[in-house]
């Protein structure tokens, strides 16, 4: 997340800010030029394209004469809108923004094929787009999104906290991190209160990954529900002993994805796990407490796998998508073209988006900017996403995260809770 | 004649009516259908009768979220008018400054529920929270919310007394204003002291104010969503979970629109039949003003 | 009898203590943490005494101008509801005021029932009939609905009101030959002030704060204030508190005031929907 300089407070602009309502008044109206295509994505796909003078899209709105309207929405609201947009009649929406867990193929029925685009008006250099990720929004054949982002997680660390607990290197394998978030469970010299780690419980994401650090997956890619029982079970309870150890936070259990940027940059946490294009934002030093001391390394693998399998890293991808019921499809697929361009990529890439054309990583603008932009790739490599796509992939998820809730907290032996993943979740895989 | 009336009146009558059967009632009606069908995005509609209400009605996760709803609408609505009943005699007894007393505890009535769970999230986050630090100063138990299932449900109780307490005081108060003072000059000239004037004079004559007060806010509480939503999702692992978070889970997370419509219907009912003993209450009432 | 009394006193002024900062603590604490420097607002033992600053507001007012816009929508929205829900329930509350009869009872009663179907019940299936009447995304849609949720209140509380306002008067304007309308808007509606007031006290705070139909029927054009404060909570920034707080107090304000202004009117209308309704 980039951040413009501190605007200087004029008296006018706070007379009028703080008048509320009468200020919305002198608001200019934004709209002049012929056209208005409408995007339905989250608030970080608008950010990351730039404004004023740093507008991306700056070239495209004039050769189109076309205005761009995004509305915004977190991720979960976001699938949902764009769903029930999908499934109208007709939508005023041109593109959407889509995660890759989410197109089964009822869902990608709703959204327009993009071979034909693509085979009449090809998008620039199409190949150097990673094959995994197209692979991820092709769906029974057909290619329904064009890969725009991708968050790779990765480890991040805070280096002062770590040093102040006579750690000298981050960790290298999971047995370590659990040490060494241990160690810095500990009150700073800051007067802090310091966890050791801090994770979200509301997303698939962190169980997932310490259940791969064994070699185990919650749903495997060929759709096996917990191919390997035990690795599952020594990742919950590697949590559970974090838990236990008080190296997650007691409030674990409501702990969410934006908490755990805010106690990174609070100095609340010495590790947590988070895609590798939130080092910006971590070290911003309007923002955090520690700026520049907030690393990050691949997640490592338990000593178990050490040398047998890579870690896989959760990935999640966004794609750009068409609505089948959307107006004009022509403009949404120039768009579409336009920001999968490599200019435009790469402007993203270095607004902080995790960029998906493998030629973005080569570029020194980009690994000037951001110096975690080697090490994303390399985890990339082998990453994937977190569970692959079905009907009930949600409640899935929803059922497994609140077993893992249970066992986290103790409520469960994790055996049970295991047992209970498998037995709940079974039904709601396709056939 | 009867005609010609009914024709005068309509115009008047129409703007009502056709926004509520429109808005409200035919809605309503679809989701009925709705119910009986199995359905989400990019699936056809199918029949399936009353299998929809079967599922729910035997889905443990509905019987937790019923039993929070109920405990939560039980404990926290008996609450708020124990202390709306406490602050409305302590109004009558002779405050000075009233109107601005009155004035503040109307306040919470202006704030919106996204922004009070801002207010309370934070001033109780278990870390940071002033309300949090300062118990812990003081050496009390702090509100363990984001761990303890019960007391997640405490906090949840207390921001929904908070947004509601202006409701259920300006009733009782303005029932104990009605209460003529002759009645308490008769009481002490008899004798009876503080707590008998309590029992024989004010409860008996505030009891239908009570009631009312508390009907309404079984039926308003029994909707709640925001507050727990916000608040904690209905976690930890589904343990604060409410009936209409259970609907807006099967609607908009699992998109299994026919269990959601069954759920909905199900709250309707319960929330019609409260409304009857309400109706009920009311024309009984009715009939005692008319005496 | 001196010391009782002092102990009575004291008493009261705890308990009056107690309800100030139950009542009013949450609200002035947000209110005061927006003027906090970021770094501030998280501190480990809260500090209170800080140098105020208004970078909060500055931010939100550069980086969220749709928070802006938001109000606008607000405003409009909740004026729009407030005058068709005023108008279509002082219509109906007059002819039920001054009419009696076994439909017209029945009728009344099925608005009193209708009232009590939990608003998230009609959520699913109006969205594809809002967008099929092409009112999705617009200020009308939002303008309806928030009208009908509240005309059933509204229409038993004019009643109330204009059931205090002498018949004569109507009588006699009628035998000037003044119609029904004339009468209503002559006659009644100034005598029926307070019960308006008290409707649109009921009807601007709900359409002010409303958060799940908005977020169900609006997208862009008509998105409300309380909707951009909930995109604010769930923005990717990392939740930034001091806008965050800073965007709550500048939605809390207006309406706060507003409350404050009218609180009789509100007791009043309190009062009489609910014992009389």
């Amino acid at each position: 997340m980039s951040y413009k300089p501190e605007a200087k407070l004029t008296r006018r602009s706070f007379v009028v800010g703080s008048a509320g309502a009468a200020a919305a008044l002198a608001i200019p109206p934004a709209f002049a030029a012929g056209k208005t295509l409408n995007v339905l994505s989250h608030k970080v796909h608008q950010t990351v394209l730039g404004s004023g003078d740093g507008d991306l899209m700056a070239g495209w709105r004039k050769a189109n004469d076309a205005e761009i309207a995004f509305t915004t929405f977190d991720s979960n609201p976001l699938q949902d809108r764009l769903f029930r947009e999908a499934s109208l009649k007709e939508t005023e929406y041109g593109v959407g923004y889509l995660i890759d867990n989410r197109p089964t193929s009822q869902i990608a029925a709703l959204f327009e094929p993009l071979g034909p685009y693509q085979d009449k008006d090809a998008i620039e250099d199409f190949g150097d787009i990673a094959p995994g990720l197209v692979q991820g929004m092709t769906v029974d054949g057909k290619l329904i999104g064009i890969p725009v982002r991708h968050a790779t997680q990765g480890l991040f660390y805070n280096e002062a906290l770590l040093e102040e607990a006579g750690i000298s290197a981050p960790p290298t394998t999971l047995e370590e991190l659990i040490e060494q978030a241990k160690k810095t469970t500990f009150t700073s010299k800051a007067g802090t209160p310091v966890t050791g780690m801090v994770l979200a419980s509301d997303l698939a994401v962190f169980p997932v990954m310490f259940a791969r650090a064994y070699g185990g997956d919650f749903i495997s890619p060929d759709l096996k529900l917990v191919p390997n029982r035990e690795a599952l079970e020594q990742g919950l309870a590697a949590l559970r002993g974090m838990f236990e150890a008080g190296s997650l936070p007691r409030s674990y259990a409501t702990t969410k994805n934006d908490d755990q940027v805010t106690w990174l940059q609070q100095g609340r946490a010495a590790f947590t796990v988070l895609p590798f294009a939130r080092g910006a934002q971590l070290n911003n030093a309007e923002q955090s407490k520690f700026p520049g001391k907030i690393k990050a390394v691949p997640f490592p693998g338990s000593k178990a796998i050490e040398g047998k399998m890579p870690m896989a890293s959760v990935v999640e991808a966004w794609a750009m998508a068409i609505p089948k019921n959307a107006r004009d499809k022509a403009l949404a697929w120039s768009f579409i073209k336009e920001v999968s361009s490599k200019r435009v990529t790469l402007g993203m890439a270095i607004n902080g988006n995790g960029p998906v054309r493998v030629s973005s990583y080569a570029d020194a603008g980009l690994k000037a900017k951001n110096p975690l932009a080697a090490v994303e790739a390399k985890v990339l490599a082998t990453a994937r996403g977190a569970f692959p796509p079905f009907p009930e992939a949600a409640r899935a998820q929803a059922t497994f995260l609140e077993e893992v809730q249970l066992a986290v907290l103790g409520r469960k032996p994790v055996k049970d809770a295991v047992s209970a993943i498998i037995e709940r979740v079974k039904p709601m895989m396709p056939a | 004649m009867q005609l010609q009336r009914t024709a005068r009146l309509l115009p008047l009558l129409a703007p009502v009516h056709l926004l509520i059967l429109s808005v409200i009632v035919l809605p309503s009606l679809y989701v009925v259908w709705l119910s009986l069908n199995m359905s989400s995005f990019g699936q056809a509609p199918r029949f399936v009768g009353l299998q929809n209400y079967w599922r729910v009605l035997t889905d443990p996760a509905f019987h937790s979220a019923l039993w929070n709803t109920v405990v939560l609408v039980v404990v926290a609505v008996h609450l708020e008018l124990a202390v709306g009943l406490g602050m409305a005699l302590l109004f009558a007894s002779g405050l000075p400054f009233r109107r601005f007393l009155l004035v503040a505890v109307l306040a919470p009535y202006a704030v919106s529920e996204v922004t009070a769970v801002v207010m309370w999230r934070f001033l109780f986050d278990p870390d940071a929270g002033p309300i949090t630090l300062a118990l812990r100063a003081l050496h009390l138990p702090t509100l363990d919310w984001s761990f303890e299932p019960s007391h997640a449900m405490t906090l949840i109780g207390l921001l929904t007394i908070w947004l509601h307490l202006p409701f259920t005081f300006v009733i009782v108060y303005a029932a104990r204003l009605a209460i003529p003072a002759e009645l308490y000059e008769a009481a002490r000239i008899d004798g009876a002291t503080r707590w008998q004037a309590f029992r024989r004079v004010t409860l008996p004559l505030l009891g239908p104010a009570m009631l009312i007060a508390l009907l309404f806010r079984y039926i308003f509480a029994f909707r709640l969503f925001s507050e727990a939503w916000l608040l904690t999702k209905g976690g930890p692992a589904r343990s604060t979970e409410v009936v209409a978070i259970y609907l807006y889970q099967e609607a908009f997370s699992f998109n299994a629109f026919g269990p959601a419509a069954a759920t909905a219907w199900i709250m309707v009912l319960a929330s019609l039949l409260l409304a009857g003993a309400y109706v009920f209450l009311l024309k009984r009432g009715g009939v005692a003003h008319a005496h | 009898m001196r010391t009782e009394r002092l102990l009575i006193g004291l008493g009261k002024a705890l308990a009056v203590a107690a309800i100030l900062f139950w009542s009013l603590f949450p609200i002035l604490f947000i209110a005061m943490s927006s003027l906090k420097p970021g770094q501030d607002i998280f501190a480990v033992p809260p500090k209170w005494l800080f140098t105020p600053t208004f970078k909060h507001y500055a931010e939100l007012w550069r980086s969220w101008g749709v928070f802006f816009e938001g109000l606008l929508n607000s405003l409009l929205i909740t004026v729009g509801a407030t005058v068709l829900a005023i108008v279509a329930s002082a219509c109906a509350g007059y002819v039920y005021s001054r009419n009696s009869g076994r439909w017209l009872g029945a009728s009344l009663l099925g608005l009193i029932i209708v009232r009590l179907i939990p608003p998230i019940v009609v959520t699913l299936p109006l969205f594809p009939i809002v967008n099929w009447l092409g009112l999705s995304d617009t200020h009308l849609v939002l303008i309806l609905l928030y009208a009908t949720f509240f005309v059933s209140l509204g229409t038993v509380l004019m009643r109330t009101f204009m059931d205090q306002i002498p018949r004569e008067l109507d009588e006699a304007a009628a035998m000037d030959g003044a119609s029904r309308m004339t009468i209503l808007r002559k006659v009644i509606a100034p005598l029926a002030m307070p019960g308006v007031l008290a409707v649109a006290v009921f009807v601007i705070v709900f359409s002010w704060n409303e958060f799940l139909f908005a977020f169900i029927f609006t997208a862009t054009k008509a998105k409300t204030a309380p909707l951009v404060i909930s995109e604010m909570i769930g923005s990717i920034d990392g939740v930034d508190w001091g806008i965050l707080f800073a965007a709550a107090t500048v939605q809390l304000v207006p309406v706060l005031i507003f409350v404050v202004f009218m609180n009789r009117y509100l007791v009043a209308g309190l009062t009489a929907g609910s014992t009389k309704g």
